[in-house]
C-alpha cells in the first residue's frame, strides 16, 4: 500500500481530522485526513485507492469497537476524519471517476432526533462505495418520497431509537410504497428486530453499519 | 401493605407481600387517558391524572414525574416544540459554539416554566398519594443535560476536542441538577431519578471523568435531604456497572441488554437493581405467557431486593393484557405460587 494511503487509513482509524485538531494527543501538529488526502490527490493517486484506505481505517476502528477497545466517541471522531476525506473526493464522485454502487437515502424517522446510529451507518455505507444522501433527523414520509423522486432507483434506510417513534416507520413505508412500490427500504435502531422489520414490511433489518452494507450489497 | 411500605421494606431487604412494580409509563399513561402528548408534557395536571390512572389500573408501586429530557433545557432557553401527538423536539441546540457558554447560567427551578411544572406535578402527586405510594421526581444527569444543550454527537466529540470546556458546561448543568433535585424533594419527592443515558455510549474511563463525579454530587445532595437516589441509563451498561455503583445511587435501573443475574451477583445487597425484560419484544410484541415468564425470570435472578420493571419505558401501544400479566406474575411470585 502507498505510504500516503497508509497514513490516511491511520487518520481514519484514530480520528485525526486535520493538522489543527487536538485529537488524538499523540498526533498533535501532524497532518490529518484533510491534508493527507489533498496531498494524495495532488500526487495523482487514484481516488479509488484513497477510498480503499478509508475503508481499511474504518474496518480497524470497527474491530476495536467490537472488542470494546473503542467506543462511540472514538467512532464519531473517525467519522469526522472520514468526512474530511470525502470532501476532497466529492468531485471525483460527481465526475464518475470513482464508481458508486448505487444511491442510499437515509434519515431518522419522523419524530426521532437520535442521529448517532444513522450517522455511523451513513459513513460506513458511503465508505463502501455507495452514494449516500443523508436527509438528517425527523424525516417525514413526504421528505423520503421527495428524495426518491429526486434519486430514482435509490434504496431507503430509516432509523429510530425510541419505541415511541419506531411506529412511525410503518406509516413512512406505507407512504413510500404507495408512490414508489418497487423501492427497497431497510430499517435499524435499538428497539428494532428482524421480526418487527417483517411486520412493517421493510425489506431488511440491520443491527449495525456492516449489516446495512451487507443488505445493500445483497439487493 | 401499601406501595410505600412495600418499597421501603424491599429496599432494606425485609419481607414484602410482593416486589414493587416500577414500570416507567409516560406516553403509555397519556394514551391511556386519551390525552394528546403535547398536554402531558406541558400541563402537570394531565401528567398526574395519567400516572394516577395507570397506577390504579396496573397496580404499580410508584408515581413518576418523568416526562421528557427537555425540562431543564427549555428553562435554560432552548426552543422546544411540542407536536400534538409526538415527543418534544429541540431542533436547534442552545449551545452551538464555545462562546455560547458565557450566557448560560444555572436556572432557579421555581422560576423556570417547565421545571416549575414538574415541581407542581410532584406536589400534586404528594397531595393524592403521599405516604401511600412513593413519589418520584426526575433530573437530567450533567452529561445528559449537556447533550440536550449541545446535541448528542457533538457532546461526545467534545470529550476529545474540548474536554476542559465541556467540564465548564457540566459544572453549570450539575448545579442546575442539584437545585432541581432539591426543589423536587421540597415539593414532596421521595425518590429522585437521574437520567444519564448518553453515557451508555462512552468508555468506563470516560464515564469516570465526565459522568461519575457529577452523578455523585447530585446524589449526595439527594441523600442529604433524605430522598432515595435512582440512576437510570438506557442501553447496554454492562461495561460500566462498577462505575454506576460508585454514583451513590441506591436504585440502579438496568436496561434489557444487561444480564440481570450477573448484575445482582456483582452488586450483592447494594445498590438495589431494577428491571429488566425487553419492553419491545416482551411487553409490546409478546404474549401474556411470555411476559409472565420474563417477569419471573427477572425476579428469580435479581436477588431479594430487586424491583421489577421493563428495561425502559413501556411502549405506548403495549396491550393491557401484557401489563396485567406482569402484575399477576409479580403477585404470584410474592405469594410463593411461582
Amino acid at each position: 500500500m502507498n505510504d500516503l494511503i497508509g497514513q490516511i487509513s491511520i487518520c481514519i482509524e484514530r480520528g485525526k481530522v486535520n493538522k489543527a485538531a487536538p485529537y488524538p494527543p499523540d498526533m498533535r501538529e501532524q497532518d490529518g485526513a484533510d491534508e493527507l488526502t489533498k496531498q494524495a490527490i495532488d500526487d495523482g493517486i487514484d481516488p479509488n485507492e484513497i477510498l480503499h484506505g478509508c475503508m481499511m481505517g474504518m474496518q480497524k476502528i470497527g474491530e476495536k469497537f467490537s472488542r470494546n477497545e473503542a467506543f462511540v466517541p472514538e467512532l464519531l471522531m473517525s467519522a469526522k476524519a472520514m468526512t474530511a476525506v470525502m470532501a476532497h473526493l466529492k468531485p471525483f464522485f460527481q465526475s464518475g471517476n470513482v464508481k458508486r454502487k448505487g444511491k442510499f437515502v437515509i434519515g431518522t424517522v419522523a419524530g426521532d432526533l437520535h442521529d448517532i446510529g444513522k450517522k455511523l451507518v451513513a459513513m460506513v455505507v458511503e465508505g463502501n462505495g455507495w452514494d449516500v444522501i443523508d436527509l438528517g433527523v425527523d424525516v417525514s414520509a413526504d421528505k423520503f418520497i421527495a428524495a426518491i423522486d429526486e434519486h430514482p432507483g435509490c434504496i431507503v434506510g430509516m432509523s429510530a431509537l425510541l419505541t415511541t417513534t419506531m411506529v412511525n416507520m410503518e406509516k413512512s413505508i406505507q407512504g413510500i410504497r404507495a408512490k414508489h412500490p418497487g423501492t427497497k427500504v431497510i430499517v435499524g435502531g435499538a428497539p428494532l428486530s428482524t421480526e418487527y422489520a417483517n411486520k412493517i414490511h421493510a425489506d431488511g433489518y440491520a443491527a449495525d453499519p456492516q449489516g446495512a452494507v451487507n443488505l445493500l450489497n445483497g439487493f | 401493605m401499601n406501595s410505600w411500605e412495600r418499597f421501603r421494606k424491599r429496599l432494606k431487604g425485609e419481607t414484602v407481600d410482593r416486589p414493587p412494580n416500577f414500570d416507567i409509563m409516560m406516553t403509555f399513561a397519556c394514551h391511556y387517558i386519551n390525552e394528546p402528548l403535547c398536554r402531558y408534557y406541558q400541563d402537570y395536571r394531565v401528567l398526574c391524572e395519567a400516572n394516577l390512572a395507570v397506577l390504579e389500573a396496573f397496580d404499580l408501586d410508584i408515581v413518576q414525574a418523568i416526562s421528557d429530557p427537555y425540562r431543564e433545557a427549555a428553562d435554560f432557553g432552548a426552543k422546544i416544540e411540542f407536536p400534538e401527538n409526538g415527543l418534544p423536539i429541540c431542533k436547534e441546540p442552545l449551545i452551538r459554539q464555545e462562546s455560547d457558554l458565557k450566557r448560560l447560567v444555572p436556572v432557579n427551578p421555581a422560576s423556570g416554566k417547565r421545571m416549575n411544572d414538574r415541581l407542581e406535578a410532584v406536589s400534586l402527586f404528594r397531595q393524592h398519594v403521599g405516604g401511600q405510594v412513593p413519589v418520584m421526581g426526575w433530573v437530567e444527569g450533567a452529561m445528559a443535560e449537556a447533550a440536550d444543550l449541545r446535541g448528542v454527537s457533538t457532546v461526545l466529540m467534545d470529550i476529545f476536542e474540548r474536554p476542559e470546556w465541556l467540564k465548564e458546561l457540566l459544572e453549570i448543568c450539575v448545579e442546575t441538577g442539584i437545585n432541581f433535585a432539591r426543589a423536587q424533594i421540597d415539593a414532596g419527592a421521595d425518590i429522585i431519578g437521574l437520567g444519564d443515558s448518553v453515557v451508555s455510549q462512552v468508555s468506563p474511563q470516560q464515564y469516570e471523568e465526565f459522568a461519575l463525579p457529577y452523578q455523585q454530587r447530585i446524589f449526595s445532595a439527594v441523600k442529604e435531604m433524605g430522598a432515595v437516589p435512582r440512576l437510570h441509563i438506557c442501553g447496554n451498561t454492562s461495561l460500566i456497572l462498577n462505575q454506576m455503583a460508585q454514583s451513590g445511587a441506591e436504585i440502579i435501573d438496568l436496561d434489557w441488554m444487561v444480564d440481570f443475574g450477573s448484575a445482582a451477583r456483582l452488586y450483592g445487597d447494594y445498590p438495589v437493581i431494577c428491571g429488566n425484560f425487553d419492553p419491545v419484544k416482551v411487553l409490546l410484541q409478546g404474549t401474556p405467557a411470555l411476559v409472565k415468564m420474563e417477569t419471573l425470570k427477572c425476579l428469580q435472578t435479581g436477588g431479594p431486593r430487586c424491583i421489577n420493571m421493563a428495561g425502559c419505558e413501556v411502549p405506548f401501544e403495549t396491550p393491557y393484557d401484557n401489563l396485567l400479566a406482569q402484575t399477576k406474575a409479580i403477585k404470584e411470585f410474592g405469594s410463593g405460587l411461582s
